[in-house]
């Protein structure tokens, strides 16, 4: 029980490549709201984990994602450490590849 | 104080669809209590409709909202719409086996057993009415995690319509505004033509998007893994308990008839959220693609899912968090509105200042375009 309350103050540092732009999100927070509400200027469309717009390949690290991926990514882009960034939460540090507009 | 309250206003279809089912369980004209009560939330809407109110946030901008005890309650809601089935069926079963009319007292309440043909039918749209509402929660929880997913689809599937969950998140969000979507009504269109459009075309295309992540998958359509099938089969235990409690005739056709008063509420709240708003193909969905619907008493019972605008474009956040965006508004509520959309020569009249008022307010160039198609 403990752990859990402990477990909401964690912070994630996740770094944006190539644009070398960095982020922090506390334990639970939404990869593409968090940014966005950062500044940074990260593609997106839908924001509910249909459009694939807001697509990034994670380089490092591990996330929690909210839904079932495999409606609009491929097993090989799964594979590959591709996700969506609507309906991802961190579960470590990260190093993500993301083309910002 | 405020947090007790925030959390707790979002309590009354709650309250309302366990009074329902009290109704059902004590027999004789108590069973037309879920209808009675349907009639009092028309009133109380219509009563409030200029009262609308922002969301909550505290002076950092935090919400008030308890993540855990909302989705404690929306998860138990299923149980609770299991037992308004489970009602119904009961009495459907007194009714077919000719049960003796008499009264007994069951820890205080006090039932009255055996049913009249015309109670059966006031039973039936109870929980018609109420299983319906049991919309709000599984949209709210298709946006959720695996599990809440899993819950949405379970809620969805008592009332018959499993394929909502994926339609309306890989569909209807994406397609929003655009004839793409069976979910949005092109103007023109009565809410009873949309009722049948929208669930075939939502149910196709849950159909099309399982058949394709299975073949991108290599594996076969005719599966236990296809989740387009599974959603059907999570119906099945509710066409059991009918038949078994009303056999073939009177209890599938009481489900039958529980199942079309449900869908008809789903597709009427997909009907009056977007009813002849327009949007280019690609281009991105604003808030001007939704009508919001933001009265007091809406905003509480239908847990904020009047307030589409926000809803969606920040489709990641908690309904307790949609505020008003100052988009489209009918200014009045869902009931009201519900009522008006029952007669759709009084909906077209009463729709054509507000569209009027989207084409030359909110609307671009190319969407006023497009409006000029439609004779409306």
């Amino acid at each position: 029980m403990f752990n859990i309350l402990k477990k909401k103050d964690l912070k994630f540092n996740v770094k944006l490549e190539p644009s070398n732009k960095e982020i922090v999100l506390k334990s639970g927070e939404n990869l593409l709201t968090t940014a966005l509400a950062q500044g940074i200027k990260w593609p997106h469309k839908c924001r509910v984990g249909s459009c694939g717009t807001c697509k990034c390949k994670v380089l490092e690290g591990k996330v929690k994602a909210e839904i079932d991926f495999a409606n609009v990514l491929s097993p090989e882009q799964i594979q590959q450490g591709f996700v969506l960034a609507c309906k991802s939460s961190p579960k470590t540090d990260l190093k993500i590849l993301i083309n910002l507009i | 104080m405020k947090k007790l309250f925030v959390n707790t206003r979002y309590l009354i279809v709650p309250a309302m669809s366990v009074v329902t089912i009290l109704g059902l369980l004590s027999g004789g004209d108590y069973v037309w209590t879920g209808v009675i009560l349907f009639g009092l939330c028309v009133v109380i809407d219509t009563a409030t409709k200029n009262i609308h109110l922002r969301a909550d946030f505290d002076e950092n901008g935090n919400s008030y909202g308890i993540k855990f005890f909302q989705y404690g309650v929306m998860y138990l809601m299923l149980v609770v719409f299991i037992a308004l089935q489970l009602a119904l069926a009961w009495k459907i079963y007194q009714y077919v086996n000719a049960t003796l009319f008499d009264v007994v007292n069951v820890y205080g309440l006090t039932i009255q057993n055996g049913i009249t043909t015309t109670n059966l039918i006031g039973a039936v749209i109870s929980a018609g009415l109420w299983a319906g509402i049991g919309i709000i929660y599984g949209h709210e929880l298709s946006h959720n995690k695996k599990e809440g997913f899993f819950m949405s689809r379970l809620i969805m599937s008592l009332s018959g319509a499993s394929h909502f969950t994926y339609a309306h998140v890989y569909q209807h969000h994406l397609d929003l505004a655009h004839e793409d979507d069976p979910a949005t009504a092109p103007r023109g269109r009565n809410v009873y033509m949309h009722t049948w459009l929208s669930h075939a075309g939502q149910g196709k295309f849950s159909f099309e998007l399982e058949k394709s992540r299975l073949k991108r998958q290599g594996k076969s359509f005719l599966s236990l893994d296809n989740r387009w099938i599974l959603g059907y089969l999570y119906s099945l235990p509710s066409v059991i308990l009918f038949v078994w409690a009303g056999g073939l005739f009177v209890g599938l056709a009481a489900l039958l008839t529980l199942w079309l008063i449900a869908n008809f509420e789903l597709e009427a709240l997909n009907y009056m959220g977007h009813y002849g708003l327009i949007r280019e193909k690609g281009k991105p969905v604003e808030y001007r693609h939704s009508w919001d619907n933001d009265s007091v008493f809406t905003d509480w019972f239908f847990i904020a899912i009047g307030r589409q605008a926000d809803h969606h474009v920040r489709g990641e956040t908690y309904f307790w968090e949609l505020d008003d965006v100052k988009g489209p508004n009918y200014g009045i509520g869902y009931f009201s509105l519900f009522l008006i959309t029952l007669i759709p020569p009084l909906f077209r009249s009463y729709m054509k200042k507000h569209l009027d008022n989207w084409d030359s307010k909110y609307a671009t160039e190319e969407e006023r375009n497009i409006a000029k198609q439609y004779n409306y």
